[in-house]
């Protein structure tokens, strides 16, 4: 796959969403189901290292394209996530507070709560990948549990998942080693 | 050209690529967080820009598509020092965090050998499955109230299920959302 159609691909995940993670959905239909250039799995690892640093989550573009193409992938990533950030100067400039009118509101909560169900959709066959024995769904399950109820930063959870998982393989309790 | 600041002469180039690359890079907790981080520094300690700018780029950087706090300090940046200012607190907010996730990735690829590595890995994985299940949450929550709840709940649903049953693609299903948007009764709390 060319650089160029690389960062297309990456942007037009990017340019739809609204939020973070809300370009998965996207992305991950035109690198893992149509060119499968990417996994399930390399896109939950994109998940995890980005949830693993301070940046936002949008960085996890950064990681796919790394995934697919090494550092020029990378960098093919950081530009289709600062690519759409340039929009806000003529918005900025020209738009103003008319921004805040009623129907371009609704137009854009509309588009933002459909990116919430399509990331839901996303989510099937992230699970179908990473969850596979007890020990995995259990840490998922009580993850989600600690995130809708507490504000624990992600990055504690990613570390203590991490350690269960290790404690659990080294007990062998997971027949993985 | 942008509007001039608030008080004080605008800031130098160099002054926004340090503040965006100390406090865009490294405050954990994620945008909101750092949004706050940015809110003290540029306004209560260096008294950049005023409140309602803040706000405005603020709330503009959530209707720009891509990562919202990249479009906001690119805002903020316009704001402080026109398109230079712009595109310098742009660079400056996503280089270090890109190099950050690219060398973190690199390693990733590397630990993959290790079996132990791979064991902590699997348990991470299935954490961050949880985490994309609870951004759902995240990105539906502001809007989850008053009248607007059983619209959230029947876009949200038809999304997923056109997405997953009838196998539309996300690209086609979030224009549809736009073009529902723009014919939906505006509602009472917008």
């Amino acid at each position: 796959m060319s650089l160029f159609l690389l960062y297309l691909l990456l942007l037009k995940g990017t340019i739809t969403a609204f939020a973070g993670l809300a370009s998965l959905p996207v992305i991950q239909e035109a690198l893992v189901f149509q060119h499968h250039v990417l996994t399930d799995k390399q896109l939950n690892e994109a998940v995890v290292i980005t949830r693993s640093t301070p940046g936002p989550v949008g960085l996890y573009i950064v990681s796919v394209g790394y995934f697919v193409a090494g550092v020029p992938g990378a960098i093919a990533g950081w530009l289709a996530m600062i690519t759409p950030a340039l929009l806000i100067i003529p918005l900025v400039h020209f738009a103003g507070r008319k921004i805040e009118h009623p129907r371009v509101k609704a137009v854009l909560q509309s588009v933002v709560i459909a990116s919430a169900g399509l990331l839901l959709a996303a989510a099937i066959p992230l699970a179908r990948d990473a969850l596979t024995d007890p020990i995995t769904i259990a840490i998922a399950a009580v993850s989600l549990v600690v995130l809708l109820t507490t504000k624990l930063d992600t990055l504690w959870l990613i570390l203590a998942s991490a350690v269960v998982s290790l404690s659990a393989a080294s007990l062998g309790l997971i027949a993985r080693i | 050209m942008a509007d001039s600041t608030d008080s004080n002469a605008p800031p130098s180039l160099g002054g926004i690529g340090w503040v965006f690359t100390r406090y865009a890079n490294f405050t954990l907790g994620g945008g909101s967080a750092t949004t706050a981080v940015l809110h003290h520094e540029l306004l209560e300690k260096r008294h950049w820009l005023n409140d309602d700018r803040f706000t405005l780029c603020y709330a503009l950087g959530r209707l720009t598509p891509g990562t919202n706090l990249l479009a906001v300090c690119t805002g903020i940046g316009w704001l402080l020092h026109g398109m230079s200012g712009a595109v310098v607190a742009l660079l400056a907010a996503s280089i270090p965090c890109t190099i950050m996730v690219t060398v973190l990735t690199a390693l990733f690829s590397h630990w993959q050998e290790n079996a132990f590595a791979q064991a902590a890995i699997h348990g991470a994985v299935a954490a961050a499955v949880a985490i994309t299940v609870k951004t759902c949450w995240t990105i539906a929550k502001p809007h989850f109230k008053g009248q607007a709840r059983l619209r959230v709940l029947l876009i949200g649903a038809a999304a997923f299920l056109l997405h997953v049953v009838v196998a539309i693609p996300a690209i086609q299903v979030l224009l549809l959302a736009a073009v529902i948007g723009t014919f939906l009764p505006l509602a009472a709390n917008s």
